[in-house]
């Protein structure tokens, strides 16, 4: 048992069978350490491949961000930075396969998107669409798990129904490791900066996050939020404990969090919508 | 108007909305407001997967109030595991009051 468990860990840790990463990204990772490389070049970069840059702007103008209208990304790149613009192209092309066969899980992750982006600005905290951008893609390793074994992921969501216990029991007990952990790894494997890979990796654990741990505790009490509002299925139905450090970190209080809700619930009637109109073409 | 269940609709009852092919707005257009509905069209619609209409006036009595204790039991289902922890239990009675807040402010309401 023990063994199966550690081949499959291997086998979803390994790195030569993960989903390509498109050119264009690689190109920009190359590109970004060079400081003289402007934004119009590497928005021309992207602009090249011309489904991807459909796709960012797609979620550029997703309500996780929709507070304007992003027709080029150039404007993606100035108003939302480049880090943004190249994870979302990260995000768009994991995103894309489960777009339509695991609807749940991606309204999950765009509601946290949203939730993140709400708190920050309630918060009146740096960088945003850095947040959402990390709400967004928190449950990335999910996608992974899914991608390269679904089996496993069958197995995952069969304990969690079963026993009704929460998608990280389940993952440890079936793969000997969780969506978190994959993120980060994941994240580091595609050089994804810092103050995104941290929120992935610690989203369920906030005190292990020590140079970014504001934002990762506003992705964890987004995705509690967003648990708590039945809003998409990110596997199990539990809303996890919110955790003391995380509210201690963002010294929320009971009122900020009745404001919270009200807006958020207010917004999601948008993603709904945004979901549907992704569905449909 | 009120949002019924399929399985509570009778006929002579009129429909307040019109219905779509998979519940959906982008779905093809089955049946129009102001429809009169009739056992052979409830038949047709329970073939198509309808479950809930909109009809007009509010025949059905403790509706209003079903559909918030539907959110509620599934707040309450959704809390299970963690409505004892000091900060969840704060974050499970915001959403309860959202919850009565928003949909059933108007329990004392009078059938139009
Ligand atoms: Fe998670
Ligand atoms: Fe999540």
């Amino acid at each position: 048992m023990a063994d199966k468990r550690s081949d499959l860990k291997k086998s979803i840790m390994d790195t030569k069978t993960l989903p390509t990463l498109p050119s264009v990204i690689r190109k920009l990772n190359s590109l970004s350490d060079n400081e003289k490389s402007s934004v119009q070049e590497m928005a021309k970069i992207v602009s090249s491949d011309q489904v991807l840059s459909a796709r960012i702007l797609r979620l550029a103008n997703s309500p996780s961000y929709g507070f304007y209208r992003v027709s080029t990304i150039t404007n993606a790149m100035i108003l939302l930075g480049v880090n943004v613009v190249k994870s979302l192209a990260i995000a768009s092309s994991i995103f894309a396969a489960m777009e339509k066969d695991n609807v749940c899980l991606w309204e999950h992750s765009l509601g946290v998107g949203v939730a993140a982006n709400l708190i920050a600005r309630k918060l009146g905290l740096p960088e945003c669409e850095e947040i959402a951008t990390a709400g967004l893609l928190h449950d990335i390793g999910k996608v992974i798990i899914r991608i390269k074994c679904s089996t496993a992921e069958n197995d995952i969501l069969g304990l969690i129904h079963t026993r009704q216990i929460y998608t990280l029991e389940a993952e440890r007990e079936v793969i000997d490791t969780d969506h978190a952990e994959v993120g980060a790894w994941l994240s580091k494997s595609w050089f994804l900066p810092e103050k995104l890979g941290e929120p992935i990796a610690f989203h369920h654990d906030v005190a292990k996050s020590e140079n970014y741990r504001t934002k990762t505790a506003v992705v964890h009490i987004a995705d509690v939020l967003i648990k708590a509002s039945g809003f998409g299925n990110s596997g199990d139905n539990f809303v996890p404990p919110i955790q003391q450090i995380a509210w201690d970190t963002l010294q929320l209080n009971e009122q900020l969090l009745a404001e919270l809700v009200e807006e958020i619930e207010d917004k999601l009637i948008e993603v709904k919508t945004f979901c549907l109109e992704m569905m449909s073409d | 108007m009120q949002k019924i269940p399929l399985s509570s609709v009778t006929s002579d009852m009129i429909l307040a909305r019109d219905i779509f092919r998979g519940n959906m707005p982008v779905g093809m257009p089955v049946c129009n407001k102001g429809t009169q509905l009739t056992d052979d069209l409830i038949k047709r619609l329970e073939n198509l997967d309808i479950l809930s209409v909109y009809v007009e006036g509010c025949p059905v009595q403790e509706e209003g109030n079903n559909s918030l204790d539907i959110h509620l039991r599934e707040l309450d289902g959704r809390f299970i595991k963690t409505f004892r922890e000091p900060l969840n239990a704060i974050l499970y009675n915001t959403y309860k009051a959202y919850l009565i807040r928003s949909m059933g402010g108007n329990s004392g309401r009078q059938t139009e």
